[in-house]
């Protein structure tokens, strides 16, 4: 699993024209990565060729079509800003698949999206739909701003296996209010939740199953340099003490693996 | 293009097959890496820093991007020497019966814990181990860490010790950069039973969220490491090659390429280590070797041993 040149075949902003947040859909053809990737898992990408910015950035895989590997990001600081100006047919360095995907052996699967945690439910949804599951999808939104188009192509690529709910915290788009709301009535039928999103929301999350004995499995995130276990910077605060190696024993964890407090 | 050149260096006790080890700290205990290069391609390589007791490490974040560069501020976190001789050591083993050196970093915070490991990693070792390195230059530690690195009579203290204990195990003292001239230091470790000196550890250094007003790592200082330091580096290593001839040294700092490896060997190292490149380019060891080997050749340069120290007289 050395590093690739994936070529760029297609990079087009997603979001709504001229609203915050920005947001793109990346298509690469990396058919070594597309054969082996578990939803949940990610890529190391190197956003720009040079010193600086030095360090890869990793995203997790929003999807797979053949040999081309999705990515959904949010322009958040300068690499993303860097990795939004490249252009179809350009070639990106990248590595993976990396780390602990969600385990999909599950009967009535809740995903749980918050804002970007979306990209790798998106991708979750897909498998467990294509292995006979119907799935809840419930979507959690600051506000609808920006975010009408891809939800629009969410709703309508959904279909009837998957079900699909919003919640906005401006109510602009689907429920008013914090995507937990929609757990009560998701989890009357659902028995296990896959979560990502920031981190109070998976707090929040975890803590509404837990009080229900459900299992919760959250991907998170920390800074990572390597990816590959090696650096030790991605810490995540164990329950009963240490840390976890976000990139190594997760992004995927068992909310009960996680010392919430610390985190 | 002429026949292949000779890469095979001999350095602080060791014969290497060429001058590139992994460095401490980025290449975790090799078998992080064994997917992503081939390991067969390495002079060898340094592991993670090895304690007495576990250690859990500091508090996040505890990594920051800088201008090409990095902080860290892992606080030594690793398994502790008990799992490390049961865990890595027997596929450590298997990498030096390959050929590669195999050098274990020692991190202790008196004199008598650092001899204490190195006795229990000279007995338990056996075949798996070439070399310790000592590492009197951790900055993100409380107590312990760069307090030794600093003062030129607990070098010598805590590399008396360690040599004592070690037996034959070579000893590699790795020095820090945050200090005005590393030579005292370097000098305290070779006439107190080290073979080769490595340096440089990272620079201590901060990073600031200005619009939160907070600092961005949670131990508010870390080390910077990565092409930024390459300067200091070569200075600090020049220094050292200067000041003592004939000075077994191991250059470290900035390493992203094979030319960049090549620098250090014209500065007085003998052998090179290559840290934050493996995080940028999982494969980076490998290609820094081939690169150094290609470099070489293109230089018409029939023997690596030809660069060392090629610029201690300028
Ligand atoms: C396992 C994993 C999967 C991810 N998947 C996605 C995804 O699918 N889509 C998406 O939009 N984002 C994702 N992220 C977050 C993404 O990596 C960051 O938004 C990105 O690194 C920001 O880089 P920047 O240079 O634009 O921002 P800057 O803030 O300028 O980055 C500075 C440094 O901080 C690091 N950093 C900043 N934000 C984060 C973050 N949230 N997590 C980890 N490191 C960060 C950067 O990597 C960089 O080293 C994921 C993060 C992780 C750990
Ligand atoms: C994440 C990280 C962890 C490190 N851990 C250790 C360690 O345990 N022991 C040690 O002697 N040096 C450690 N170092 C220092 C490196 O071995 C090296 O001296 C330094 O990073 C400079 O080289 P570079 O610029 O090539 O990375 C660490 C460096 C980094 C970036
Ligand atoms: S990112 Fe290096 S250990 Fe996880």
């Amino acid at each position: 699993m050395a590093t690739l040149r994936a070529e760029v075949a297609s990079h087009d902003r997603v979001s709504d024209p001229g609203a915050a947040p920005e947001i793109f859909l990346l298509r690469l053809r990396a058919p070594e990565i597309t054969q082996k990737v578990r939803p949940g898992q990610f890529v190391m990408l190197k956003v720009a060729a040079g010193l600086d910015p030095l360090l890869a950035r990793p995203f997790s895989v929003h999807g797979v079509e053949g040999g081309d590997l999705l990515i959904l990001y949010r322009l958040a600081g300068k690499g993303t800003r860097l990795l939004s100006q490249v252009k179809e047919g350009q070639e990106l360095t990248l590595w993976g698949p990396l780390g602990r995907g969600f385990d999909l052996n599950v009967k009535k699967p809740v995903l749980v999206a918050g804002g970007m945690g979306l990209a790798p439910l998106r991708f979750a949804a897909a498998a467990l739909a294509k292995q006979g599951r119907e799935v809840s999808f419930l979507c959690g939104l600051p506000g609808g701003d920006g975010f009408s188009e891809l939800c629009e192509s969410l709703e309508r690529w959904a279909g009837s296996q998957v079900n699909f709910s919003l919640a906005t915290e401006d109510g602009s788009l689907g429920v008013m209010g914090l995507v937990t709301a929609l757990m009560p009535e998701a989890l009357a039928w659902g028995d296990a939740v896959l979560a990502c999103g920031p981190i109070p929301m998976l707090g929040a999350v975890a803590r509404l199953c837990a009080e229900r004995g459900v299992p919760c499995q959250v991907s998170l995130e920390a800074p990572m340099a390597c990816g590959v276990g090696a650096c030790l910077g991605c810490a995540i605060p164990a329950a009963g003490g240490g840390y976890l190696r976000a990139c190594q024993e997760g992004p995927v964890m068992d909310a009960a693996q996680v010392d919430w407090e610390r985190l | 293009m002429g026949a292949a050149p000779n890469m095979s260096v001999t350095v602080g006790g060791l014969t290497l097959s060429n001058p590139v080890l992994a460095a401490s700290g980025t290449f975790g205990y090799g078998r992080e890496y064994a997917p992503h290069l081939d390991l067969a391609a390495l002079g060898g390589l340094v592991t993670k820093g090895v304690s007495l007791q576990p250690r859990a490490g500091n508090a996040p974040p505890r990594i920051r991007e800088t201008a090409c560069g990095m902080l860290n501020a892992i606080g030594l976190a690793n398994v502790g020497l008990e799992v490390f001789l049961r865990d890595k050591l027997p596929f450590l083993a298997g990498l030096r019966q390959k050929g590669l050196a195999v050098v274990v970093n020692l991190y202790a915070e008196s004199v008598a814990e650092f001899a204490e490991l190195a006795g229990r990693l000279a007995g338990a070792a056996g075949e798996g181990v070439s070399a310790l390195e000592v590492n009197v230059s951790c900055p993100n530690v409380k107590g312990g860490g760069m307090a030794f690195g600093v003062d030129p009579r607990a070098v010598a203290e805590v590399t008396a010790a360690v040599a004592g204990a070690a037996g034959a195990l070579p000893v590699w003292v790795k020095l820090t950069p945050n200090v005005a001239d590393p030579a005292p230091m370097a000098r305290a470790a070779l006439e107190n039973g080290a073979s080769a000196v490595s340096l440089i550890n990272t620079l201590l250094g901060m990073a600031i969220d200005a619009r939160a007003r907070r600092p961005r790592l949670a131990n508010l200082y870390g080390g910077l490491s990565g092409p930024a330091v390459k300067p200091v580096g070569l200075r600090m290593v020049h220094q050292v090659a200067r000041a003592i001839p004939g000075a077994h040294i191991v250059g470290l700092g900035g390493i992203m390429s094979g030319e960049d490896a090549a620098e250090y060997l014209l500065a007085g190292a003998r052998a090179v280590q290559v840290g934050t490149a493996s995080f940028v380019d999982p494969g980076a060891c490998a290609r820094i070797a081939g690169e150094l080997t290609e470099f070489c050749r293109q230089q018409g340069v029939a023997d690596v041993n030809e660069l060392v120290g090629g610029l201690i007289n300028s």
